[in-house]
């Protein structure tokens, strides 16, 4: 599934022009440091953090997509640098749970 | 000069584990996953940083006296250390020396870090591996195999999606404790214990 898809069937609405690449696993995590051990490519990253570190680390990691759940924004610099790196980013009203469910009900396992 | 910084497999490694392993086209993975914390300390009398890692539930906060040094701390950030693993010939690269990347934004074009910066097209990104002690009175800083290892995991990983990444030691850096970036670290997560 791609992450333009992926957003449109979950309601997403895009943050930053990103590459529309295939998602093929999903990331849930707010400790950005772990992203570059755990995290694979082509993953949709969940998380609360909104720091520029979290596009430092998601590039390492390969990501595609991130979701920031809670509702929170990220800062100019933080949409710059994603823009950089084609990582499409999105933000969700919801908590991880309830985008995680989703992402269940999509196939996602 | 940056163009050392060798980015293809088939240099032999040495300082692996089982010594020499030989021409060797590695497929590098992650292993020997660890948290904690990365912990910074300064010297009060002469402005000398250094940082190590430690995997305590706290992380330490004391200050002691060492030769010249008067070290005090200054911080302490989450962080994950790992080693990378060859799948082909089964040789370890120990990354015990890199205590965290940094992305650098460094705009100083007589800073060799940011020339390279400068250099990368729009998809190319410089990553920067701090040592332990980022003053470099001994000259020493991450080894030659462990930033190459670096690179060719990662290039390797991000290439299929389309990214490239230079990763560079931070005695490259005219001044890494004055140098734009940001470091690959989590902030705060713990404060509430």
């Amino acid at each position: 599934m791609k992450v333009s898809e992926l957003a449109q069937k979950t309601g997403l609405a895009a943050i930053n022009e990103y590459k529309d690449r295939e998602i093929e696993r999903v990331y849930i995590s707010d400790m950005v440091s772990d992203l570059i051990a755990s995290a694979r490519t082509n993953s949709v990253v969940v998380t609360l953090q909104t720091h520029k570190s979290l596009i430092a680390a998601a590039n390492l990691a390969g990501a595609a997509m991130i979701v920031i759940v809670n509702g929170r924004k990220p800062s100019e610099d933080v949409v710059a640098l994603a823009n950089r790196t084609g990582i499409g980013l999105f933000s969700y009203d919801l908590d991880s749970w309830a985008f995680a469910k989703k992402l269940v009900n999509l196939g996602f396992e | 000069m940056i163009a050392s910084v060798a980015v293809r497999g088939e240099r032999i490694l040495e300082n692996v584990e089982g010594g020499a392993m030989g021409p060797c086209n590695h497929e590098w993975s992650i292993c020997n996953v660890r948290h904690g914390y990365f912990v910074e300390e300064g010297c009060f009398e002469c402005g000398a940083r250094l940082s190590f890692f430690s995997a305590e539930p706290v992380p330490p906060i004391d200050k002691y006296r060492e030769g010249r040094h008067y070290w005090a701390y200054l911080g302490s950030f989450q962080t994950v250390k790992f080693d990378l693993k060859c799948r082909a010939c089964a040789g370890i690269v120990d990354l015990n020396d890199v205590n965290g990347l940094m992305l650098s934004e460094c705009t100083d074009r007589d800073c060799q870090v940011g020339a390279l910066v400068h250099q990368q097209g729009p998809d190319s990104l410089v990553y920067v591996a701090l040592c332990p002690n980022t003053s470099h009175p001994t000259g020493k800083c991450v080894s030659s195999e462990g930033i190459e290892a670096l690179n060719q995991y990662f290039r390797a990983k991000l290439a299929p999606v389309g990214r490239k990444v230079t990763i560079v030691p931070c005695k490259l850096c005219n001044s890494i404790d004055k140098c734009r970036g940001t470091s690959i670290v989590d902030v705060g997560l713990t404060d509430i214990q």
